[in-house]
């Protein structure tokens, strides 16, 4: 584990660039990991199945299962929200890793200049002029814009998509009919916030963590019992925010699908 | 930071392919494995309900059956009684009225016996007297006196034919 050496030292992502593609290695790798941590995780709880006699994994993922339930039946009717039960603990489940991934350890390859920053013979690309090339290449998922705001847009375009499907005419009066037409740009404003809170509050928190650990890691030896503090207190930011993405998801959808006379 | 449109597909694809992974791979058959519990409890709760309602029923069938019986128990005891004093009261009833056939026949026996008694009594005694009264006449009648009685006895009998 290497700390950060100076204040001024940048962390940047190990990109290759794949003619315009600009694929970030320790992205790419982190999402593969959170990935698979969680589908083995479940692969293995729900290998030796039973009805009668659950094993230990099984019934962890099933007390999963039904937190996920009690999301759902807070934010809907839990016979509407059934089909985002998968999603729901998709979500959960992978975000919670991804939390959790980052907070362990950290990898971090150094570099002097530009040229001689490779992986496997490529270069690596990089913009802007450093002193120092520090490359980070373990982090949380979930520590990158870019990701959560995949995260919420999925959320996001698919609760608009399910509330013009099933909810059709309630969906589209409420732009203009909630209270009345004026409010149209307060609507309108909420169909980009919602995506922009969602996404940005997952990334503000474990990053910010991260940038903690980070700082932490500059104090040396003296540290040591603020970064069990941090460390605690950051795998307790993961599970809510992990919680806080799931149960808005399921406020979103409701909003969307489920016709009510008030907002 | 920065906002790298190629992180944000990646992470867009993954979290697609997850999903699918998931939901195919390990919810499904989790999904299928709670909702078989479900309807197994669901399923023993009603039986242990059915077990229940049964077990009062019989219960309270122990109950009316035990009833039944005690006052059955009861009505035997209670006819047994009364007939026994039923009983005992005719064969009272027989003996006393036997009792008093018989006092009455030994008395009518008596009353007989007795009036046999008196007219045996009485014919022997007229023939006592007869007899005595013959023995005083054979000593004072003389043959004279004797024709003269004959011969009026005659006389008496010849008037009224």
């Amino acid at each position: 584990m290497k700390g950060v050496r100076s204040n001024k030292m940048e962390h940047l992502a190990p990109l290759l660039n794949l003619g315009g593609f600009r694929l970030d290695l320790s992205a790419l790798f982190m999402i593969v990991l959170s990935s698979l941590v969680v589908l083995i995780l479940c692969r293995l709880a729900v290998r030796n199945l039973s009805v009668e006699n659950p094993g230990k994994l099984q019934n962890f993922l099933e007390w999963v299962v039904e937190f996920v339930q009690g999301i759902i039946g807070q934010a809907m009717d839990f016979k509407k929200g059934k089909p985002y039960l998968a999603l729901g603990l998709t979500l959960i489940l992978y975000i919670f890793v991804s939390n959790m991934l980052g907070l362990p350890i950290g990898i971090v390859t150094e570099a002097h200049d530009a040229d001689h920053a490779t992986f496997f013979g490529m270069h690596l690309f990089v913009t802007g002029e450093h002193e120092h090339l520090a490359f980070t290449w373990w982090k949380s998922p979930t520590a990158d814009a870019s990701m959560t705001m995949a995260l919420a847009l999925i959320v996001i375009v698919l609760s608009h998509v399910q509330g013009l499907r099933h909810n059709t005419k309630h969906y589209l009066q409420h732009y203009t009919h909630n209270p009345n037409v004026v409010f149209l740009p307060i609507h309108l404003i909420e169909i980009v916030s919602k995506p922009l809170t969602l996404g940005l509050r997952l990334f503000g928190n474990i990053f910010a963590g991260e940038v903690m650990i980070g700082v932490i890691l500059g104090m040396g030896w003296v540290g040591i019992p603020a970064m069990l503090l941090w460390q605690g207190f950051s795998i307790f930011v993961g599970a809510i925010q992990s919680f806080v993405f799931t149960m808005l998801t399921m406020v979103y959808i409701s909003q969307a699908i489920v016709h009510e006379e008030s907002h | 930071m920065n906002f790298l449109w190629e992180n944000f597909l990646i992470q867009l694809v993954a979290f697609a392919v997850l999903f699918f992974l998931l939901q195919r791979y390990a919810f499904k058959p989790l999904f299928g494995v709670m909702e078989k519990r479900r309807q197994m409890v669901l399923e023993q709760m009603e039986n242990a309900q059915k077990n229940r309602d049964e077990a009062n029923q019989y219960i309270e069938e122990q109950k009316q059956a035990l009833q039944q019986a005690r006052k059955e128990a009861y009505d035997i005891i209670e006819q047994a009684k009364s007939t026994g004093s039923k009983q005992a009261d005719e064969i009272l009833a027989a003996a006393r009225s036997e009792a008093s056939r018989l006092k009455e026949e030994a008395l009518r026996d008596i009353e007989s016996e007795k009036n046999k008694a008196v007219a045996a009594l009485k014919a022997q005694v007229s023939g006592l007297s007869v007899l005595i009264a013959s023995k005083i006449i054979e000593k004072q009648v003389d043959e004279q006196t004797q024709q003269q009685l004959v011969e009026q006895y005659l006389q008496e009998v010849g008037n009224k034919s």
